[in-house]
């Protein structure tokens, strides 16, 4: 399609060339662990098909604790094509999770965060918490029993919390316990706070890697570095991988449909052998490890106390590794991510067979 | 009597219905048709992603090949005919 008046009418208003000249200006580097480059974009791409899914779902949502179950059902048994969007909005969720896992772990494991990209690791730190959130609060939505008794345990972990665990248990509840309220809450925590923070701190990401750069690792030398333009190279490249995504993502939703439980009754007792959704597996199976009292205290809150330490040690992580600060190689921290790493792993798997 | 049998019988119906109901909800099109319907575009699917696939990837090689060359850039102050 070609428009020549179009054309001219857009370059009488803006001056393309200049936007295209920067675009070409973009370069990044190429060595043998660019590959994890794409780990980012993959997430983006994600969350915008979970945006899109999320909007057409939203239109039938009925966010009342009556109607919830009904209204899911009815998206999935009598809308056009209603079963595709929920589990396409399903399954984008969980692969997005998982990419943004890799990602974080990557960034960890290159040393992406020293030195002056701390504020990168930063909001890609509370990007992942809130997809977290987003996971959880958009799985309480189903309104059926094992989405209500999960999110009865994961803000009850949560009141353990010293000091402020009662304060963050009723704001998220909206009272004592979880209740049709929590539900409106959640509501609007998943299609209107939480979309908003994320678009504000990707925006704000995404300037970062601008401004910043690609990160070249430590094990890289710079000046043996090669770079390729960014625009079309690493595009298309970003193309092709998106192309293969959305491929595994429409056949997971096609033939693994998510299932619909009963529907939520909070007085009836929790179903038997509950589990968290898979990313809070480990945290689950933390919890077991440790029993009732521990020196007359309660030995959950100790738990949930170990583990915030233990993710704000990760969080904090570009401040405690001062060689790669320095620009030295530091093996500590490798080391520490891959504990990390398989701490996760082994947890989530124990916990998915137990 | 006969109107009597029919509504008990009709009844015993409705409560056997009820009995059959599935514990499941279909989650995916239940009929054969529409099953072989999904299955069918998902594999026309795929095969348009590859098709695009192979169609960027020759692309991207054209460019690189173009970049090797040097011959991508464009030079500064040539003449335009127009």
């Amino acid at each position: 399609m070609n428009c020549p008046r179009l054309k001219s009418w857009f370059l009488e208003r803006y001056n393309f060339d200049e936007i295209r000249d920067l675009a070409k200006q973009k370069l990044v580097p190429i060595h043998k662990y660019e590959i994890w480059y794409l780990t980012g974009g993959i997430t983006l791409f994600l969350f915008i098909i979970q945006f899109i899914t999320g909007m057409a779902l939203s239109f039938y949502y009925i966010p009342y604790f009556e109607h919830a179950h009904k209204s899911i059902i009815e998206i999935v048994t009598k809308l056009n094509m209603g079963w595709f969007f929920r589990s396409l909005h399903h399954w984008g969720a969980q692969i997005a999770i998982v990419v943004l896992f890799i990602h974080v772990w990557s960034c960890l494991l290159l040393k992406a965060y020293r030195k002056p990209r701390e504020f990168l690791w930063f909001s890609g730190f509370i990007l992942l918490g809130i997809s977290i959130f987003f996971g959880l609060s958009g799985y309480l939505l189903l309104w059926d029993e094992r989405a209500f008794a999960a999110v009865r345990v994961a803000t009850g972990g949560a009141g353990n919390l010293p000091v402020v665990g009662e304060f963050i248990k009723a704001f998220l509840r909206g009272g004592i316990d979880v209740t049709g309220d929590t539900l409106t809450r959640f509501y609007a925590f998943h299609v209107s706070v939480l979309p908003l923070i994320t678009i504000i701190l990707i925006g704000f990401h995404i300037l970062l890697v601008q401004y910043h750069g690609m990160s070249v690792p430590l094990s890289v030398k710079k000046e043996e570095c090669k770079e390729t333009p960014f625009f079309p190279n690493l595009l298309y490249k970003d193309l092709i991988i998106w192309l293969v995504v959305l491929g595994i993502v429409v056949t997971l939703a096609t033939l693994v449909p998510p299932e619909i439980g009963k529907k939520a009754d909070p007085l009836a007792p929790a179903p038997e052998n509950i589990k968290p959704e898979w990313y809070f597996l480990f945290l689950f199976q933390t919890l077991k490890l440790f029993p009732g009292e521990i020196l007359g205290m309660n030995g959950e809150t100790i738990a949930i106390l170990l583990i915030t330490a233990g993710i704000l040690f990760f969080f904090l992580i570009p401040f405690f590794d001062r060689k790669s600060q320095r620009g030295e190689k530091s093996t500590l921290f490798t080391w520490i991510g891959v504990i990390y790493f398989l701490y996760f792993v082994i947890m989530t798997v124990i916990g998915f067979i137990s | 009597m006969k109107t009597m049998l029919t509504a008990l019988i009709g009844m015993f119906i409705s409560a056997a219905d009820l009995f059959a109901q599935q514990d499941k909800i279909d989650v995916f099109p239940a009929v054969p048709y529409d099953r072989f319907i999904v299955y069918q575009n998902l594999i026309i699917f795929w095969a348009g992603i590859i098709g695009l696939i192979v169609i960027i990837k020759i692309k991207l090689r054209e460019i690189e090949r173009t970049q090797k060359l040097g011959i991508d850039k464009e030079e500064k102050d040539i003449p335009v005919l127009d």
